[in-house]
């Protein structure tokens, strides 16, 4: 792609940008939210036209007027939200549009699923064509997606953060298949905010900031530091947050929770100003514990215990009540009401609170979301657009605002920083511990471990709905943390010390 | 809208800005091409302004209140596709409610407020108290099947309008109702010589609605479960409840249109009354710009759709357009008005980059 630019009316979304990939290699697109990746990959992907520049394929300049003629050239692009019809088997979906037909018109299901089964072989993949698509994880899903882009041939692939919902060991799965691909001569864009991931996967890489091209070049001359130094266009912190503090009165205390077959015997117990992370693979059950705890998956077997009283919530309404506040993850799904504008989506929780018999109280809600708008720095026009207006780590804030609106006494925050950009995740980390120091308790549920190495003060990791160990201080590394988080015990020498943390 | 200044400088782009990003506009500008059509099609051809004023004004209250029955109900209906689901059984509930109001209030052997001695003014406030709550209970009770029985409302509605209908004919069979004067006066009061309390209840009932779904939580919280019910309930919304009480209150709102048909007629056709009711309620509130989909809708759209569709029949009748062939119209109408609407939000869209 040569000098490339493009407008949106007055708006320069990209200026000059010229950006190359070859055969076998993985480069990376990194950039924050609205550098301009994903419009300089929607015009590679003909969703997009440019306003001027030219794309060369092959030594051939092409012109793209649509995705079709984008895919005819070889070019795949893979979204976030995936492609892929649940209900159908995957030798359907790696078929779908261009479906294989017998000579009298039926779908010719025999050679679809032997077709499948031959690209599975040539991936080294065990994947049964015929399974559904449902019942896939989120990995698979990612890997289906890539095979069906390689069965059309494909010889760029676009993947616009594959990794963001993904469990680490999902993600070694779909590198696996990267490299895989990589072996085949195909050309990956890879798009992600995870550095470290980068770092691990990628030879080549492209750094965007608003609209320019910063810098390129080879990930081996370079470290997640200088990348990000390159995102943001200044320092960024890398080091953990933590710092002593006095704590304060016990805020919740479980004891046997139980709800199979997410989560079995469940306890722990979170002090005021205290900030707890919770982490592990898929199916390790935190979210559900949390979503049972906040009341919106029934009621679980156990005890629960709020401020010393025990308790029982029945649903979401009521925990707010009792004053727990859950930001959810994929937020998209979960925590953005699309129909709704910003100023309605960061006051939806408050609006019983604040309500005068059932009449919403707007100018009450304005005031509390001015004043949460300031500290968390979120960046918007005005407070009647529409929430997509925003960005992704805008949007995460705006929920975040309606949270602290409600004025919590102990905030679940689940993948805070799920597709939020560097600048953004260190806001939201610095208001984490800001809201410490303010006497909430605090829950942090992640799947990187960084992350809940950087703001907590102990982690405790999940194995398949099970405590599996509980790590502070100096003992909470990534490696420790990997080691319980697929089932392991933890190394000879720190056993002492682990039991002592699990017994108190 | 101080529309005055901008519409001076540029009413070209004033229009465009409008119609790709005011939802209700081109509705709006339908209904005023529909009024003007209307007025004209009915001629000047008068012998003095007056009289051509009193036949406009004739014609104006003839349509307003035989659509305010429907209109009502299809203000509930708003709220209930608001949330993402379908009533099927208002029409139904229609001749429930109505049904239950003869048998309270016959002024022959058969009326229960009779027999226990209730007569005059409160016979009548007892009757629309006990009918109102019958109207709101079978709403609930059908908000109750979707909600804790989990089961789609479409199903339920389906089902509901069925036995409804059903049980009612079973046991109004061979009834003959006389009400008592006095009750038909609910809709036939006459104020300055104009039969027009329907459309003032109408418009009270629309105007109290439009606020609650402007300004009240319930209103907004109905919003937030049709957009996207899962967020709903992680944000403290008691999705169930408020399913229950939009069912609940188009039954009751079908149990005020109820009352008007009765106290209108004097009497009512348990086996035809309110039949189709279900589909022209969900056709005012679709061309109002109502999303079937939920999340997206608007009070005062459906007062516009059920408007347009009004003057519609009314033109209809006055081309002489045959019977047969005006359902086609309405037909027409509802995918003309939703197609518009498709074309007016293109422009919304803008791109993320």
């Amino acid at each position: 792609m040569n000098h490339i630019n493009k407008a949106f009316g007055r708006n320069e979304v990209l200026r000059d940008v010229s950006f190359s990939i070859k055969g076998g290699e993985i480069c990376a697109l990194l950039g924050e939210n609205g550098a301009g990746k994903s419009t300089l990959m929607n015009i590679l992907g003909g969703v997009l036209k440019q306003d001027s520049g030219s794309i060369v394929i092959n030594y051939h300049e092409v012109n793209f007027q649509s995705p079709a003629d984008s895919q005819k050239q070889g070019i795949a692009f893979i979204h976030q939200e995936l492609n892929l019809i649940n209900d159908l088997p995957i030798y359907e979906n790696m078929f779908l549009g261009r479906e294989l037909k017998t000579k009298s018109g039926a779908l010719d299901l025999e050679k679809m699923q032997k077709e499948t089964a031959r690209m599975f072989q040539k991936m080294k993949l065990e994947l049964n064509p015929t399974t559904m698509v449902h019942d896939l994880d989120a990995s698979y899903k990612q890997i289906v997606e890539i095979c069906k882009a390689m069965m059309a041939n494909a010889s760029i692939i676009i993947m616009d953060e594959p990794t963001t919902s993904l469990t680490e060991q999902e993600i070694e799965r779909v590198f696996t298949m990267m490299r895989t691909m990589k072996e085949h001569e195909v050309g990956i864009i890879f798009i992600s905010h995870k550095l470290n991931e980068v770092m691990e996967i990628c030879d080549r890489f492209v750094v965007l900031r608003d609209g320019n091209l910063v810098t390129d070049g080879n990930i081996s001359d370079v470290s997640t530091h200088d990348l990000a130094r390159y995102m943001v266009g200044y320092d960024v912190r890398t080091e953990s947050l933590r710092r002593e503090k006095k704590l304060g009165e016990e805020v919740l205390r479980v004891e046997g929770l139980t709800s199979e077959p997410f989560f079995k015997d469940i306890d722990f117990s979170i002090h005021a100003g205290e900030i707890v992370g919770f982490t592990g693979l898929l199916g390790d059950g935190r979210s559900e514990l949390f979503q049972t705890i906040f009341g919106a998956e029934g009621i679980p077997e156990g005890k629960l215990c709020l401020n010393g009283d025990k308790v029982t919530i029945r649903s979401t309404t009521q925990a707010i009540e009792k004053g727990i506040a859950y930001l959810p993850r994929n937020r998209k799904e979960n925590a953005i009401i699309k129909d709704m504008n910003i100023i309605e989506n960061a006051s939806i929780v408050t609006w019983p609170i604040f309500a005068n018999r059932g009449i919403i109280y707007a100018e009450k809600h304005k005031e509390v979301f001015e004043s949460h708008r300031r500290t968390l720095r979120i960046k918007m026009g005005e407070l009647t657009d529409s929430i997509n207006s925003l960005s992704g780590g805008n949007q995460q804030k705006v929920v975040l605002a309606k949270w602290l609106a409600a004025n919590p006494q102990l905030l679940i925050l689940d993948n805070p920083t799920q597709g939020v950009d560097v600048g953004a995740k260190e806001d939201i980390y610095d208001i984490i511990l800001k809201l410490a120091d303010e006497k909430i308790a605090i829950v942090v549920l992640s799947s990187e471990a960084h992350e809940i190495i950087r703001v907590c003060d102990r982690a405790l990791v999940m194995y398949h709905g099970v405590i599996q160990g509980e790590l502070s201080g100096q003992d909470m590394t990534e490696h420790q943390i990997m080691t319980l988080a697929t089932g392991g015990k933890l190394l000879e020498e720190e056993e002492g010390h682990f039991n002592e943390h699990i017994e108190c | 809208m101080s529309t005055s200044n901008v519409e001076k400088l540029n009413f070209f782009r004033w229009f465009k800005h409008k119609w790709s990003n005011e939802p209700l506009f081109s509705t709006a500008i339908a209904l005023i091409i529909m009024i003007i059509l209307q007025t004209l099609v009915l001629g000047f051809d008068y012998d003095s302004f007056g009289s051509w004023f009193q036949s406009w004004t004739n014609n104006w209250i003839n349509i307003l209140r035989n659509n305010a029955s429907i209109g009502i109900i299809a203000l509930g209906m708003t709220f209930v596709i608001m949330t993402g689901g379908i009533d099927l059984a208002v029409g139904s509930t229609l001749v429930a409610t109505g049904a239950f109001s003869m048998i309270l209030l016959d002024t022959g052997t058969k009326g229960i407020l009779g027999m226990l001695g209730m007569t005059g003014m409160p016979a009548f406030i007892a009757t629309i108290v006990l009918v109102l709550l019958f109207g709101y209970l079978l709403g609930a009770l059908i908000g109750v099947t979707i909600t804790k029985g989990n089961v789609p409302p479409f199903i339920v509605t389906l089902g509901a309008m069925l036995i409804f209908r059903s049980v009612t004919q079973h046991f109004m069979q061979g009834y003959n109702t006389t009400l008592p004067s006095e009750f038909l006066q609910i809709a036939s009061f006459n104020i300055g010589n104009y039969m027009i309390m329907p459309i003032i209840y109408w418009a009270v009932i629309a105007y109290i609605l439009y606020f609650v779904s402007k300004r009240t939580t319930f209103g907004r919280q109905i919003i937030a479960v049709g957009s996207n019910e899962r967020a709903a309930k992680l944000s403290g919304v008691n999705v169930d409840k408020i399913k229950l009480r939009v069912y609940a209150l188009m039954g009751l709102l079908v149990s005020i249109a109820a009352i008007i048909q009765v106290s209108r007629v004097g009497s009512m056709d348990f086996s035809n009354a309110g039949r189709g009711m279900e589909m022209d309620a969900i056709a005012a509130a679709v061309v109002g710009g109502t999303s079937m989909s939920g999340g997206r809708g608007f009070i005062l759209g459906t007062v516009y759709g059920m408007l347009i569709i009004a003057v519609m029949n009314n033109l209809l009748n006055l081309f002489g357009v045959p019977p047969f062939l005006r359902e086609a119209f309405k037909g027409f109408i509802v995918i003309g008005a939703v197609l518009l609407q498709r074309k007016g939000n293109k422009g919304n869209l803008s791109p993320s980059s």
